[in-house]
């Protein structure tokens, strides 16, 4: 997969949008741009893919309205500077292009605040069907790492890195870069690939060497995954053909993350294809671990009580398997971290409920 | 406490020492302790009451006579003093009318009429002038011209304060410019601290008097302060009606009893009432009837255990075996058909089966044999015999019970249950028994408390409840089964002393339902003329006004009428100004204590696009809003007639009055804000959507693309707007692209346009409607204004071809 050819047609894609701009002005029509509409009550599951994607209704942007006019103007700007950033060889942030736009001579163009570019960079993947990674765009910082037998090679500015994640790296593991597409699988004894919430329980598992001891590869997803995280967990998946599990704490929020990894998030449905990994599996923590284990618990808010509702009506979450679960949870009102584990000792969850849990899961 | 009675022996004369004490208080003093409630409590308010006064009575006084009224007030300072003159062209007064008009307190023709009149009870003007004798010590100077006169005549006239009669001082002709017309001048103790609201009253009266034309002069304005008529139209005459029957109280009706010519209540009724006729005082002599007398109870006649029949023969001697059985026979059968029997039917039953018998066999049925039939007869259908006096010897009979049995269950719920029912009809029939009437004559208190005793004594002998409710329905049940009794309504002449017959014949008139009275005693403004009033007066954007129809208040009709005026000059920063109005008298002060106020204040104006913080009270905003109750008695808080008081009735009306404007008001707000966001969209894209297009054309590399197709699709950008101006029709084509646009409009109106102007209009005539054309060509940017005059009430149908409706605005 040539990053240069995506780039090339990224920018002509941009510039298409706006030419189509510039033809509804020519043939005195209102300019508009229709999106689907990014709600939870517009994605549905797409059998062929096995993930979620938007539905058929739509919204649109349109110069009717002081509103819309406003949207198209900023939009027509943004184009103008990813080109110029794509035809220079640059990238950066989503922060950053916030910033930017304060330099744009035109105020009437520039955002509003962080979420208004964000939403308009999101809008503008979806209208050109080229990713923000292509665009160049990145999100301040990702920072989720990778730990385990792989080894890869990375396509960075600075040149080709050969790189084993387990040898070449030190205790914080390989960095996962901002566009995983430039990384290319050399060699990997990977039995699963373990995605793990939170950064106390990915050292704990470090170190006590479960990685080396069951050919683990441990994703540290840094609470909600980012894109990078999330698109290189399918290419585990689908290049190395790697069970995927999900491990996190034990509330709603958690849930999400899982969701998000294997079904794809709301907001970048557009992307599930691209980003899910619909074969994730979760490992826990469960609220029937809760009971099992009989482990501490704090008792839910009021947050989480609404949280717990709301996934019960979330299309991605109409399972048998979450409705008990979420059902179990409203009922017995507690939620559990994964850290909450060592109150059976700092080894139990490598030593015991990991091992009973993939056994239970047939991965082990 | 000392006992006068103890002292009376010892020391004499107590009673005249007292008697001594009393003396009769002179109109000056009665004044000087009211003066708040006339409208003179101080010398500021008393200058504006004076004036007032003088106005009101100016402009009754002519258009009584058909005149356009032009009314000259002038203010002057005379040393410590000032002088109040106030000068009309109305029909003038003869010498005679002169002291009783000016000089008498409660003279006026006014107090006894039913007539919509500004003043009512003719204690204004005489105030005014007893207020200016009283601070000044100076007669009233009065000058007068009837229409006929050569010369005017010149009077002073001063009342006297032990005697409350008028006394002209001087009187001699002199000469006026004015043709006729009075014109009377006033010295009084005053200051002028109370000018705004003097002006507010002559301004407020120019608006809602708009055939009259109004002239201020007083010490303060450099320049007069004049008002202009704004219509020729006088307000429609009124005639004088009689007092409606629910209209009157009881003192009222006892003077009215007293001083009529007719003998009969009927009579009188028809004679001294409006809307009552014959069969309306029939109605009201049966209520009558019914509050002096009582009814009847009516008794159904048994099945069984009851043989009139042989009562009657029984009862009937000497007339013969056949005429005996038949009478005694039809007596009977009759009975049998009824449902139920009053004494008095029975009564008339007999008699007619007697005449019809003495008709047919020529024997003579005396009133001595009737009466013996209908006491046996009566005493069957009504047996009701105690269980002592049969003697433990066959059943005793009771007829009255079975009687109440199917009114009282029928009246009560269905829960109570049997015993419960027989053991009340039974109580309500041994007290009807103990009316020791055979008749069973009660009055509806009296057959109340009937009821209500059986009902206790149940509630406590048989432990159920019977209620308020239940014991309201079987008293409903039996009265309405009691009969009116025949006898004659006491005569006007046995109503006069008695004040209790009197009360009951109010209460009569009261629950008959009679016809609302006539309202050509009532001249609205009418809601032409108010807008008429408000614009020459406010230079407003919006005017709106509604009058309601007439209602009727304690048997006077009103008539509500509303007014609002918003926006232009109008002061936009804090609250709305209220007027009120009273009979086409403005009311300016109290107005926290005014009915009208009150409804002001608990509409919910934000619903009608006005702010009102905190959802009540009276709302912000550049808007004048105008209430007018016209009565031929208009209930006020007080005699200074400066608060209307708060009547239900009246209330509802104000507020639907109010309402009915205000949905304009609404409407054109509503146009109003949807246009001012049009021209800020407009505003906003026409800068941004080239901006977009430049932006464009860099980013694609391409020339700056035309964008004013779009930008005329997003802006709808053909105006066409209706302005009427009195006859005035203006159609303003407003073209906001740079495009030129050549429209073609056709307007169809329903009555014959005249004064077309434009070069290519067209007019066609299609008999009951007329179609005019125009194509006028609207340069890029540019208007262009349409104009025909046309009579008004005319209806518009306009359209527009040849222009896109995405480009098309119509407001019109």
């Amino acid at each position: 997969m040539s990053t240069k050819l995506n780039e090339e047609r990224a920018r002509e894609q941009l510039l298409d949008l706006a030419a189509e701009f510039y033809d509804q002005f020519e043939s005195g029509q209102i300019p508009e741009m229709t999106l689907p509409t990014r709600t939870k009550s517009n994605i549905e599951y797409d059998p062929d893919s096995g993930v979620w994607v938007y539905g058929d209704r739509t919204s649109t942007r349109s110069a009717n309205s002081v509103r819309g006019a406003r949207k198209l103007l900023k939009a027509v700007y943004t184009i103008e500077f990813l080109a110029e950033q794509l035809e220079e060889d640059r990238s950066s942030t989503l922060r950053e292009l916030y910033y930017l736009s304060e330099s744009w001579d035109n105020e009437e163009a520039q955002f509003s605040d962080q979420d208004e570019s964000n939403q308009l960079i999101e809008d503008l993947e979806i209208v050109s069907e080229v990713t923000r990674e292509d665009f160049h765009m990145r999100p301040e910082e990702s920072g989720a790492t990778l730990m385990g037998p792989l080894e890869l090679r990375e396509q960075t500015r600075r040149g080709e890195r050969e790189i084993h994640c387990q040898k070449d790296v030190g205790e914080g593991g390989y960095q996962i870069p901002n566009n995983p597409d430039t990384i290319e699988f050399l060699d990997a004894d990977i039995d699963f690939v373990l995605c793990v919430e939170t950064g106390g329980m990915r050292d704990r598992l470090i170190e006590n060497g479960f990685d080396e001891q069951y050919n683990c590869l441990v994703v540290h997803l840094k609470g909600q995954p980012a894109r990078a995280t999330r698109r290189i967990t399918k290419r585990l998946h689908d290049e190395l053909d790697l069970p995927v599990l999900v491990f996190c704490d034990g509330d709603p929020w958690s849930y999400r993350i899982y969701g998000s990894v294997a079904y794809g998030s709301i907001k970048s449905a557009h992307l599930s294809e691209y980003l899910a990994t619909p074969a994730a599996r979760y490992v826990g923590i469960q609220p029937t671990d809760i009971v099992e284990y009989d482990l501490p618990t704090d008792p839910l808010a009021d947050s989480d009580i609404n949280a717990l509702e709301s996934e019960l009506t979330d299309p991605r979450f109409q399972t048998d398997y979450w409705e008990e679960q979420i059902e179990l949870q409203l009922d017995i009102e507690k939620k559990a971290e994964q850290q909450s584990l060592a109150a059976n000792g700092l080894d139990f969850v490598t030593e015991t409920y990991l091992p009973d849990r993939l056994g239970d899961m047939g991965v082990l | 406490m000392t006992s006068f009675q103890a002292e009376l022996g010892a020391e004499e004369g107590i009673a005249e020492e007292l008697a001594a004490s009393q003396r009769e208080i002179s109109i000056a003093e009665f004044f000087e302790k009211n003066k708040h409630m006339l409208g003179f409590d101080s010398g500021a308010r008393g200058l504006v009451t004076a004036v007032k006064e003088a106005v009101d009575n100016a402009l009754d006084a002519t258009e009584e006579a058909g005149i356009r009224p032009d009314i000259y007030v002038e203010i002057t300072e005379v040393g410590d003093y000032y002088r109040v003159v106030v000068e009309d062209n109305g029909p003038g007064i003869t010498k005679d009318q002169v002291p009783k008009i000016f000089g008498k307190l409660l003279y006026g023709s006014r107090f006894h009429a039913r007539e919509q009149n500004r003043g009512q009870q003719g204690i204004g003007i005489s105030a005014a002038v007893l207020y200016s004798q009283l601070t000044s010590g100076k007669p009233a100077k009065i000058t007068s011209r009837t229409k006929e006169a050569d010369q005017a005549e010149y009077f002073e006239l001063i009342i006297d304060t032990d005697t409350n009669e008028p006394e002209i001082q001087d009187a001699e002709p002199t000469t006026w410019d004015r043709t006729h017309g009075t014109r009377i001048e006033l010295e009084m103790e005053a200051n002028m601290r109370a000018r705004q609201q003097l002006h507010q009253y002559i301004k407020n009266t120019a608006v809602v008097n708009p055939h009259a034309r109004i002239e201020l002069r007083e010490p303060g304005l450099d320049e007069p302060l004049k008002f202009e008529r704004g219509t020729e139209e006088l307000p429609a005459e009124t005639s004088e009606i009689r007092p409606h029957p629910h209209g009157v109280e009881l003192g009222t009706l006892i003077k009215m009893v007293a001083a009529t010519d007719s003998y009969s209540v009927s009579g009188f009724l028809q004679e001294e009432f409006t809307r009552v006729g014959q069969k309306t005082a029939d109605k009201v002599c049966d209520a009558f009837r019914d509050r002096h007398f009582g009814r009847e109870l009516a008794w159904p006649t048994p099945a069984t255990g009851i043989d009139v029949s042989g009562a009657v023969t029984e009862a009937v001697s000497n007339k013969g075996a056949d005429a005996t059985d038949r009478f005694a026979g039809e007596i009977e059968s009759k009975l049998r058909g009824r449902d139920r029997t009053a004494h008095s039917q029975l009564r008339e039953i007999i008699d007619d089966i007697a005449d019809e018998i003495e008709d047919d066999t020529g024997r003579t049925f005396g009133s001595t044999v009737r009466e013996h039939a209908l006491d046996a007869a009566w005493s069957e259908l009504t047996a009701f015999e105690s269980d002592e006096s049969t003697n433990g010897e066959g059943q005793a009979r009771d007829h009255l019970t079975p009687g109440l049995y199917g009114l009282v269950d029928d009246a009560t719920s269905t829960r109570k249950d049997d015993e419960t029912v027989e053991a009340l009809a039974e109580r309500l029939a041994r007290r009807a028994d103990g009316l020791d009437d055979p008749a069973f004559r009660v009055t509806r208190d009296e057959l109340e408390s009937m009821v209500r005793g059986a009902a206790e004594a149940t509630i406590e002998y048989d432990d159920v409840t019977l209620g308020d409710t239940a014991q309201e329905n079987i008293t409903d049940a039996l009265w309405s089964t009691a009969r009116t009794v025949p006898d004659e309504v006491p005569k006007i002449s046995a109503i006069e002393g008695d004040r209790d017959t009197a009360s009951e014949l109010l209460e009569a008139m009261r629950a008959t339902d009679i016809l609302s009275p006539p309202t050509d005693c009532l001249s609205p403004i009418t809601a032409d003329l108010v807008e008429a009033g408000l614009r020459k007066e406010y230079d407003a954007d919006f005017f709106a006004a509604a009058t309601r129809d007439a209602e009727v208040h304690g048997g006077d009709p009103f008539i509500v009428e509303a007014g609002i005026a918003y926006g232009g000059e109008l002061g936009g920063d804090g609250k709305i100004d209220l007027l009120r109005y009273a009979n086409r008298v403005p009311l300016v002060y109290q107005q926290g204590a005014c009915g009208s106020t009150d409804v002001v204040k608990n509409i919910g104006w934000r619903n009608y696009g006005l702010d009102q913080p905190g959802g009540s009270g009276l709302p912000n905003g550049p808007a004048v809003v105008m209430v007018h109750v016209a009565s031929t008695n208009v209930p006020f808080t007080s005699e200074s007639k400066d608060a209307i008081a708060n009547i239900p009735e009246i209330e509802d009306e104000v507020e639907l009055a109010i309402r009915e404007a205000a949905r304009e008001l609404k409407s054109y707000l509503n146009k109003r804000r949807s246009l001012e966001k049009r021209q800020e969209k407009q505003s906003v894209l026409s800068q941004i959507l080239p901006e977009m297009a430049d932006k464009v054309a860099e980013v694609t590399d391409r020339e700056r693309p035309d964008i004013d197709p779009a930008m005329g699709r997003i802006m709808n950008n053909l105006c066409i707007e209706r302005e009427i101006d009195g006859d005035t029709v203006t159609l303003s084509v407003e073209n906001y692209s740079d495009r030129a646009e050549t429209p073609d409009i056709t307007e169809i109106v329903s009555a014959e346009p005249d004064a077309v102007e434009a070069d290519d209009a067209s007019v066609v005539d299609l008999g009951d409607e007329w179609y005019i054309q125009w194509s006028p060509s609207v340069s890029a940017g540019g208007e262009t204004a349409l104009t025909y005059t046309v009579g008004s009430d005319t209806e518009f149908d306009i359209t527009v071809d040849d222009v896109e409706t995405e480009k098309l605005t119509l407001n019109a």
